[in-house]
């Protein structure tokens, strides 16, 4: 297969939307086979793909393949084209997106049946696919734009499926907006960009920007906008308030969002554009800070949680905001890896809580929940094992990841960003182990619930055997000898890299305190939570009151934010209306009426409508002419 | 002799009452009499100016024999006008018919 | 000397009988003030020996308009009522009009300086030029004419013919 056809991963599930959603409601079982079939085609074409990839790999220019681009429009000298541009970035989100596609389709098959407008939620999201496909291959920064966009309505539309639900239209509404504020940035960057440079090519603006072309002003209005898109998209503070609502989509729509499309296109972005960034002033530093503050904020957050989908959205919030940290410092090796493993892991998750809500008849709160492993026996053990991974517990695929973003933190900014990194980490294992325990294990809380509760059918549990699968075994692509056993040139810190590869070896004196970190992590959820007793979590936000408020209340978040909008927003909103209604209705559109009325009914009062007084006129304007002739004359 | 200028008086008096005639009348067949009034002094002025002026001297002749024509066809219609009037309406007074009033 | 004084003479007669023609009381009055004023101005066509043209006068406007116009106000029994105000309330407004319209054209008529001899009269201007003047010179207009006329007794007769309905 020739490289340069990698333009049909995302045209497959494109057409196939069409497809399904023109005749899915008229198909046996809404279409839904043709969504798994499309998905499936694009997993296997990637695969077939992947070795003319590496063939084309150069390890000098660092660019796979610039699968071509066309024309696509021209005015005047400025000529517009599009195309395909893979390199080793673009090939890592292929694998994921596929995969966690292809694994989503197959489970929501079993996960949906039975909802209204079955046909339409494949459709939706065999487009959400193609989109986020287009994303990572766009060679420029306008189908860039284009296909950011259509993700953001994707998103929108499967977070709104539930439209008959107030709240689900409210969350929808909510992703939008919010995502949309930094959409501006974004275009404003994009445009920034492009008047420096004239080129919406993304490799052309880097070559310009590393050659010092753009000017340091430009350059820092242009990254800050651009990445204040990303923040938005990837809900970093103060964006993230959109990602936990977003849970009243169905919930392997959220796995989609959280693990493969939506979100981590602000980390693909960034990295994408890190060495514009990289020359910006202090722009790496803004990058970490801000990922850094969301990590701790929303691990913070994510202890007080009982909504099982909710704690996972905040630890997606939190790890994104380490890939974040990765990016800041550098290193595009640790932020991809990251976001491979956690992609596997926050899928399988995802897909675990959906079965849980599925097995237990729609409950999602811990309070009611507890003590179902025993009935839900595999989807209890890999909910066990990404638990574990996610934690950051060797040799699952996490802690890996997390090495490479511990020694480039260090690297590039000291022991402080490592330690504040640790930090976030050690959290995740304890809230994660909280979710765990109070989920699965212990004595039922609500007996009614469990007892109707029951393992879900294998279309639901093979996607998560297979995602378990490679949550234990998708670290082990940082060695050397793996990696060219699958026939990459190497590990993966040999493969995707921003300047120079390097061979990955264990740093002891990093990774024993990683691993001390999370397994005090998972050590002190697992002594607060034993046996799913409260007593010592509740011992402990009584200790601290002001705190667990704090944090129960996510920081008052949405309470800041309804307050702007109150006093702001509503306040201008009154002031335009007010305009509007005075100066431009009542002045300009009613009073332009009542001067033309007025007039008319003066001037009709010359419309005697009888003959004398028309004669009359006639007579005066002789005399008149008459005098004006004489006066003339002199 | 006379001067013309007796003339260009005498049709000027003539003109300036048919402009009062129809300015002030309110029966129609007055109206139109005021405009034959008028129509004759502009005669009388085409006329004396050619038998002064022109060295044609026939020209006024023609003008006025023309003038009266047109009149002729003017009172016939208008005469038809009225009496068609005071068949619908019952009067021959102009101001009375005021329907395009506003 | 003798044609100065009956010229004054006719000219005072005919203004005497125009002012009587719109300030007449009864629409008969004005009717027969309005045939005398026309053969006045007939008279003045002599004055101007131009004897064809009064001769058209008299048969046409003293004839024809004058009975066309007592018709009409036969069959508008426009005659009959003295007690019906023949003014509008806009008459003083009117008469205004009227003497400013006068002193206006007086003040050219007399202010002009007309170029030729304007005490000269000529001699008598015979049917012979005129006819050859109509017929030839003025041939297309003479034609038009005529068909103005067939037009205006076509309109005539329809707006003024009695409907069956």
């Amino acid at each position: 297969m020739n490289p340069e056809y990698s333009w049909l991963l995302a045209a497959i599930p494109a057409a196939m939307f069409f497809v399904i959603a023109f005749a899915g409601r008229y198909l046996p079982r809404g279409g839904d086979y043709l969504g798994v079939a499309a998905t499936g085609a694009s997993f296997v074409l990637f695969f077939a793909l992947l070795p003319d990839f590496l063939d084309v790999f150069d390890a000098e220019a660092h660019v796979l393949a610039v699968a071509g681009s066309i024309e696509w429009s021209t005015i005047g000298d400025f000529e517009l084209r599009m195309g395909v541009f893979v390199d080793p970035v673009t090939v890592v989100m292929f694998a994921v997106v596929t995969t966690v596609a292809l694994m989503v389709n197959i489970f929501s098959i079993g996960y949906m049946k039975g909802e209204p407008r079955y046909y339409w939620f494949f459709a939706v999201l065999q487009l959400f696919v193609a989109s986020m496909l287009m994303l990572v291959m766009a060679d420029n920064l306008l189908l860039l734009y284009i296909s950011w966009e259509l993700v953001g309505v994707c998103s929108f539309l499967l977070i709104g499926f539930y439209w008959e639900k107030r709240s689900a239209t409210e969350a929808a509404k909510k992703a939008f907006i919010t995502t949309r504020v930094g959409d501006v940035g974004l275009l404003i960057g994009i445009l920034v960009f492009w008047k420096e440079t004239n080129t919406f090519n993304i490799q052309e603006i880097i070559h310009m920007a590393e050659g010092g072309q753009i000017s340091e002003t430009y350059l820092f209005v242009g990254s800050i906008c651009m990445f204040l898109g990303a923040m938005g998209k990837s809900a970093q503070v103060p964006f993230h308030v959109w990602l936990p609502d977003a849970m009243e989509g169905p919930t392997p729509v959220s796995a989609l969002i959280h693990a493969a499309t939506m979100v981590v296109a602000g980390v693909y972005l960034t990295a994408r554009m890190l060495p514009v960034f990289a020359v910006a002033d202090h722009m790496l530093l803004i990058i970490t800070i801000v990922g850094l503050t969301t990590a701790l904020l929303t691990s913070a957050i994510a202890f007080a949680q009982t909504d099982i989908k909710k704690v996972l959205a905040y630890s997606t919030v939190g790890k994104l905001g380490l890939m974040f940290v990765a990016l800041g410092s550098g290193s595009v090796t640790a932020a991809m890896f990251l976001l491979m493993t956690h992609a596997f892991v926050k899928a399988l998750l995802f897909l675990g809580s959906g079965s849980v809500i599925l097995g237990t008849h729609h409950n999602q709160e811990m309070d009611k929940l507890g003590g179902i492993w025993k009935k839900m026996p595999i989807t209890g053990t890999t909910f066990f094992v990404a638990t574990l991974a996610l934690a950051g517990l060797p040799p699952l695929a996490m802690f890996w990841s997390e090495d490479e973003l511990f020694a480039a933190a260090k690297d590039e900014w000291g022991l402080w960003a490592l330690a504040l990194a640790m930090l976030a980490v050690f959290a995740t294992g304890i809230f994660m182990v909280r979710l765990f325990i109070r989920t699965f294990t212990g004595q039922p809380r609500d007996p009614h619930v469990y007892e109707h509760t029951r393992e879900t059918p294998a279309v639901m549990t093979g996607p998560l055997v297979f995602l378990c699968v490679l949550s234990v075994l998708s670290g082990l692509v940082v060695f050397h000898g793996v990696g060219t056993a699958l026939g990459f040139p190497g590990g993966i810190s040999e493969f995707v890299f921003q300047h120079e590869p390097h061979r990955y070896e264990i740093d002891w004196a990093l990774a024993i305190p990683s691993v001390l970190v999370a397994l005090a992590g998972v050590a002190i959820g697992a002594f607060v939570y034993w046996g799913n007793d409260l007593r010592r979590s509740t011992a402990l936000a009584n200790a601290q009151p002001r705190a667990y408020d704090l944090i129960r209340n996510k920081f008052y978040f949405d309470e800041a934010y309804q307050y702007v909008i109150d006093r702001g927003v509503l306040g201008f909103s009154y002031l335009t209306s007010w305009f509007d209604r005075y100066v431009v209705n009542d002045t300009g559109v009613n009073g332009s009426a009542e001067v033309t009325g007025y007039a008319g009914s003066v001037l009709k009062l010359f419309q005697t409508g009888r003959l004398p007084n028309y004669a009359m006129a006639i007579a005066v304007g002789v005399i008149g002419l008459a005098l004006a002739g004489l006066w003339l004359r002199g | 002799m006379v001067p013309l200028e007796n003339y260009l008086v005498l049709s000027a008096i003539l003109f300036s009452l048919g402009v009062y005639g129809v300015l002030a009348r309110r029966n129609a067949v007055l109206i139109l009499m005021s405009v034959e009034l008028m129509l004759n002094a502009v005669s009388l002025n085409f006329v004396a100016f050619a038998a002064y002026l022109d060295p044609d001297k026939i020209t006024g002749a023609i003008f006025a024999i023309f003038v009266i024509t047109v009149a002729a066809a003017e009172v016939g219609l208008a005469l038809a006008i009225v009496i068609r009037l005071f068949r619908n309406r019952a009067t021959s007074n102009v101001d009375e018919a005021a329907t395009m009033k506003w | 000397m003798a044609t100065e004084v009956l010229w004054w003479i006719f000219a005072s007669a005919i203004v005497a009988v125009s002012v009587g023609v719109v300030t007449a009381r009864t629409v008969i009055h004005s009717a027969i003030f309005l045939i005398l004023s026309l053969c006045g101005v007939g008279a003045m066509y002599i004055f101007l020996t131009v004897e064809f043209l009064a001769l058209v006068q008299f048969l046409i406007y003293g004839g024809a308009v004058t009975v066309l116009i007592l018709l009409a106000l036969m069959l508008t029994r426009g005659g009959g009522t003295v007690t019906e105000k023949l003014n509008g309330p806009q008459a003083p407004f009117a008469a205004a009009a009227g003497v400013a319209l006068l002193l206006i054209l007086t003040t050219v008529a007399i202010d002009t300086a007309w170029p030729g001899d304007t005490d000269d009269l000529p001699d008598m201007i015979t049917v012979t030029p005129i006819s050859e003047g109509l017929f030839m010179d003025f041939g297309a207009p003479f034609v038009i004419a005529s068909v103005v006329l067939l037009v205006a007794l076509v309109g005539a007769i329809i707006l003024a013919r009695q409907e069956d309905d």
